[in-house]
């Protein structure tokens, strides 16, 4: 099966470039990342990361004939030959197929992705109601690969200032969480020109995202939520004008 | 509610409503225009000239006007943001993009009132 990969070593290579490679497969080598492995065992040079090989850690996420995905759920079959791979678009390459991923997870980490809730803690756990825990599904689901957020035009053009999909995703899983007590203090997080709209709805994370998932309405239900916050804020309001008056 | 969101206190959110109301006018603008249009079918000057005639239909063509403007500003505001990298080229620019809207503006206002 033909390849064509992207390499650059920052310590040898002033630019990058395309490798191609022809590798005879066995009939045990059913998806990418294992014809990745066998290109690896001819060519130990080739760096790209990979762990739980059953897209769960998200570590191989890569750019699959243009498309973002993971090697280790994307079946040879379905490929076009040759095979080009590149590094996800829109981050740092560090050495071929390897990418930082920094600015992800400082972007991830900028919308708290952790309950926030200041009540004792109880002496079991925070219980939910099957119909609250429901409306977690969809959300907490993502893995973190970076294909959603590094296939976004928004995050390419304004990686610094756009949270991108995966991080606004995670914000409204916490919104959502009938356990977190941060929903304000979330919304207010997210109110500065760039970091939620900048979303165009170009749904390019919905098109890629390995785990099926839906960042696009994610970030569609955030902006309901915000309708919410003033039709709170503006009702409070009200109540303090009646209470004055009173 | 929506007066609420379009206030300083949502920066975000005002932006993004402003132009989604704009495209709202415009869009019922443009459905009456054309109705208006396949109605009259102003085909020679003095006809056009009777589209424009009435006040109300001035004042929603004035309305539309500046809804453009504004969903113009917003866009371009932010292409320029995306590809225009050097602050000082993107503040001329912007200021450019202003003026020019200002004169638009002026304009359509003296074509439709004057």
């Amino acid at each position: 099966m033909k390849f064509s990969i992207y390499r650059f070593n920052p310590d040898v290579d002033k630019k990058p470039y395309m490798q191609d490679y022809d590798v005879v497969l066995e009939d045990s080598d059913q998806m990418l990342l294992d014809a990745l492995l066998r290109i690896k065992d001819l060519d130990d040079t080739l760096s790209l990361r990979k762990s739980c090989r059953e897209g769960v850690c998200g570590s191989d996420s890569m750019n699959i004939n243009g498309k973002n995905g993971l090697a280790c759920i994307t079946k040879l079959s379905d490929l076009e030959e040759p095979v080009v791979l590149r590094p996800m678009p829109g981050l740092p390459v560090i050495r071929d197929l390897v990418v930082d991923m920094t600015q992800f997870f400082e972007n991830y980490n900028s919308v708290k992705p952790y309950m926030v809730n200041n009540d004792p803690p109880p002496e079991t756990e925070r219980l939910q109601s099957p119909e609250d825990r429901a409306k977690l599904d969809g959300l907490y689901e993502c893995i973190l690969c970076g294909a959603c957020t590094t296939s976004c035009p928004s995050f390419w053009w304004n990686p610094d200032k756009f949270v991108g999909p995966a991080g606004l995703m995670q914000a409204y899983r916490f919104m959502v969480d009938s356990r977190d007590q941060a929903m304000d203090e979330r919304l207010e997080n997210l109110e500065a020109p760039d970091r939620l709209y900048r979303c165009h709805n170009i749904m390019n994370c919905v098109e890629v995202c390995p785990k099926k998932l839906n960042p696009s309405a994610a970030i569609a239900k955030i902006k309901d939520l915000k309708f919410e916050q003033a039709r709170e804020h503006k009702n409070q309001a009200k109540k303090h004008i009646e209470i004055k008056s009173v | 509610m929506l007066i609420e969101l379009l206030t300083k206190r949502y920066p975000g959110m005002r932006a993004w409503l402003t132009q989604r109301l704009s495209g709202l006018v415009m869009a019922i603008y443009s459905v009456l225009a054309v109705g208006r249009f396949l109605v009259l079918q102003p085909t020679y000057y003095e006809a056009w000239v009777d589209f424009f005639k009435p006040w109300w239909w001035r004042l929603a063509s004035l309305l539309f006007w500046i809804s453009l403007s504004i969903h113009v500003w917003l866009g371009i505001r932010d292409v320029f943001k995306d590809y225009v990298p050097n602050a000082n080229l993107r503040a001329i620019l912007v200021k450019l993009l202003l003026v020019l809207l200002w004169l638009y503006m002026a304009w359509a206002t003296w074509l439709l009132l004057g």
